[in-house]
């Protein structure tokens, strides 16, 4: 029997991959795959924007546990996908791009859309190729697969031309894979394991920071297992947090981005897992230089970087774990995770007290509290923006695996990304509430899918904290330029939840403390996309604007 | 006593750290911000205004300030602000409670940034 390209494609991600959901935009030159996910019963989540679908589709991986897949057409299509593209090379997460091209039999003839998009994209995906023969679609999907999971994840990018996809081929001559994509584990040496264990056991006041790797490596049972025996504090960042729940006894998310920041300087070992040093930790200089490092990571190259480990062991964050465990002695930090409790919570007074006081104007971590009081912890948070990242990231908690994530707190620092993961987290947990806090400035990006939402019934409820302004950016430059010569970093009050009511969804406008929750009750009890257009104090600035500023200040 | 000498001299210090010190007076730069050492009696205090460049004090402890740095009492404050190791101090009388941060953290940072460089 003969198969067309494009249902083949349906057909590898669907038997092979397992794939039931994939996020997209449609065009013509993508025609013939579309029609293999209606042939494939793929349900294929139909955005408004290219980026939406790449964004979405990385947030997939983050929240259904299976690699995210995106489907885009050429051109436009493509060069609209590559902010998302960008974003998931950045942080490291897997995604399989599918794009359109023009057809090989109009190369060079000033065909719709010519464009070397493979130049384009090379550097920001693990592999990027182009498929040129129908009966080896197969084959290629195996590798992007693989290529998109193995060692550190990342995005890679397969073209697929009308060429191939609108002629077909007998399905004898293009098998699929027996093996569906799996991870490949690697395991660090035994002299090493002994080294990073001798450092933990012998340790007085340690810390344990892990970062993405630890989500993506799935490592919650050893995770449990190693915290249980070293009894060490330990505090979860990126698309790691939640691979233990926020209130375990030893998190310290409580104490906050200001609590870490003084308490690593007191720590005297810290383990370093599935996390780079990079700009968020000053690029190691906020790690002291008296501490002991053990450094876990799945690329041996992020070891010594930015800061020189003194056990240094390679592998997926769940392997090393593992072998590590028979190393590790009982231990008991309970007076050290005291005591920087204690300290750390003088140090945050103002926040704590924020979040009991109510105010007028609101206060953003105010308003975090209120809706935490009324979301609780068995719920995903997705929180957008500058300011608002932080409010979110410090003061929302779950006990749900990636429960509260900073989608615009990457290595990109991509604004509008909180739409799009919002989306997948609600398609990958529909029995679960997913609150999105976005600023007002980075809600303007992807905002359009609201409508995305309400065709496919995806009922996020989008909690805009509105200070009318680019705030972070606003503030900077307040603190480098001064307040009366402001640029580029004022909005104005709109009503957001006014054009999400005229698109279909539920709108609610805060403007009173005592508003807030009535209107989020409201709005989850609405079953709709839903959107609370909160006016907050503009004057509110968070210590990652105070930090931001101060990073880029160069001289 | 000891205390009220110790922000007295830092002003000192830092007053003409703002005229004459090049390293510090690229670290002002614009900044436009209030820094509070004070007792937590708000007996002894002392309010550091950094304005663009420009630095003054006050020596009311009842100021609104960006960031406020609160010690329970005298004799802690200047034990622990002329330590050789303060950041380990402070984080200790911390976990006594013995001092509290009021406002903007960083900014404190960037004070005792400051005053490292006017030394």
């Amino acid at each position: 029997m003969a198969i067309k390209g494009g249902h083949l494609v349906a057909k590898y991600l669907k038997e092979v991959e397992g794939i039931e959901t994939i996020f997209a935009l449609s065009g013509g030159h993508i025609e013939a795959i579309l029609d293999g996910f209606t042939q494939y019963n793929i349900r294929a989540i139909d955005v408004r924007h290219e980026q939406v679908a790449a964004m979405a589709a990385q947030a997939w991986s983050v929240y259904a546990g299976q690699t995210g897949v995106c489907l885009v057409t050429a051109g436009p299509g493509f060069t609209n996908a590559l902010t998302g593209i960008a974003n998931a090379y950045l942080d490291n997460s897997p995604l399989v791009v599918l794009c359109g091209k023009h057809p090989l039999k109009e190369d060079l003839k000033g065909a719709l859309q010519e464009m070397n998009q493979i130049d384009m994209v090379k550097p920001i995906t693990k592999w990027a190729a182009t498929c040129y023969e129908t009966k080896r679609i197969p084959e290629y999907l195996s590798l992007a697969f693989r290529y998109a999971t193995m060692g550190r994840p990342g995005p890679v990018f397969l073209e697929l031309p009308p060429d191939i996809l609108n002629v077909s081929v007998p399905e004898e001559d293009a098998p699929l894979p027996k093996i569906p994509t799996r991870k490949y584990t690697v395991h660090p040496d035994d002299a090493d394991l002994k080294q990073a264990a001798d450092l933990i056991n012998k340790a007085k006041q340690p810390l344990f920071l892990g970062g993405s790797g630890v989500g993506f490596s799935c490592c919650d049972l050893a995770l449990a297992q190693f915290m249980e025996q070293t009894g060490i504090p330990f505090i979860l960042m990126n698309y790691g947090r939640g691979e233990l729940p926020d209130n375990h006894p030893q998190s310290i998310w409580d104490i906050g981005n200001i609590g870490l920041t003084v308490t690593l300087a007191q720590a005297d070992v810290i383990v370093i897992a599935g996390l780079r040093l990079n700009w968020l930790l000053q690029s190691g200089g906020a790690i002291p230089p008296t501490a002991k490092i053990v450094r876990i990571d799945i690329d041996p190259h992020e070891i010594d970087r930015n800061r020189q480990a003194d056990a240094g062991l390679v592998g997926d964050v769940n392997s090393v774990l593992n072998e590590l465990l028979p190393h590790l002695q009982k231990n008991d930090h309970s007076a050290w995770l005291k005591t920087l409790r204690t300290a750390s919570a003088a140090f945050i007074d103002s926040e704590l007290k924020a979040r009991e006081t109510p105010s007028d104007p609101i206060h953003p971590i105010r308003l975090v509290a209120q809706i935490q009081k009324v979301v609780g912890d068995d719920a995903y948070y997705v929180t957008d923006g500058g300011d608002t990242v932080y409010f979110g990231l410090v003061h929302f908690t779950s006990k749900l695996k990636a429960g509260v994530i900073g989608t615009a707190s990457g290595l990109l620092g991509c604004l509008g990304t909180g739409i799009p993961f919002a989306m997948a987290a609600k398609i990958a947990n529909p029995d679960k509430p997913v609150i999105l806090f976005n600023g007002d400035g980075s809600f303007g990006f992807n905002a359009m899918e609201f409508d995305t939402m309400l065709r496919h019934n995806i009922p996020v409820v989008c909690v805009i904290n509105n200070d009318c302004a680019w705030g972070m950016v606003k503030h900077g430059q307040e603190l480098s330029i001064g307040k009366d010569r402001l640029q580029c970093t004022e909005l104005a009050p709109r009503r957001y939840d006014k054009m999400v009511e005229a698109l279909g969804g539920h709108g609610e406008y805060v403007t009173k403390d005592e508003e807030i929750i009535p209107a989020l009750k409201r709005a989850l009890e609405s079953g709709k996309p839903a959107c609370i257009n909160v006016m907050t104090d503009p004057t509110a600035l968070s210590p990652a604007s105070v930090i931001f500023y101060q990073a880029l200040k160069m001289e | 006593m000891k205390f009220k000498l110790l922000l007295f001299i830092l002003t000192k210090k830092l007053k003409a750290a703002a005229k004459s010190n090049p390293d510090y007076k690229k670290h002002l730069g614009l900044m436009q911000i209030k820094v509070l050492i004070r007792t937590a009696d708000g007996k002894i205090g002392r309010l550091f205004i950094f304005d663009r460049g420009s630095f003054s004090a006050a020596s009311s402890a009842e100021n609104q300030a960006d960031v406020a740095l609160i010690w329970a009492d005298a004799a802690t404050a200047f034990r622990v602000m002329t330590s050789k190791n303060s950041d380990a101090d402070t984080f200790q009388a911390a976990a006594e409670g013995k001092v509290r941060i009021e406002g903007m953290v960083p900014y404190l940072q960037w004070f005792t940034d400051g005053v490292k460089l006017a030394m």
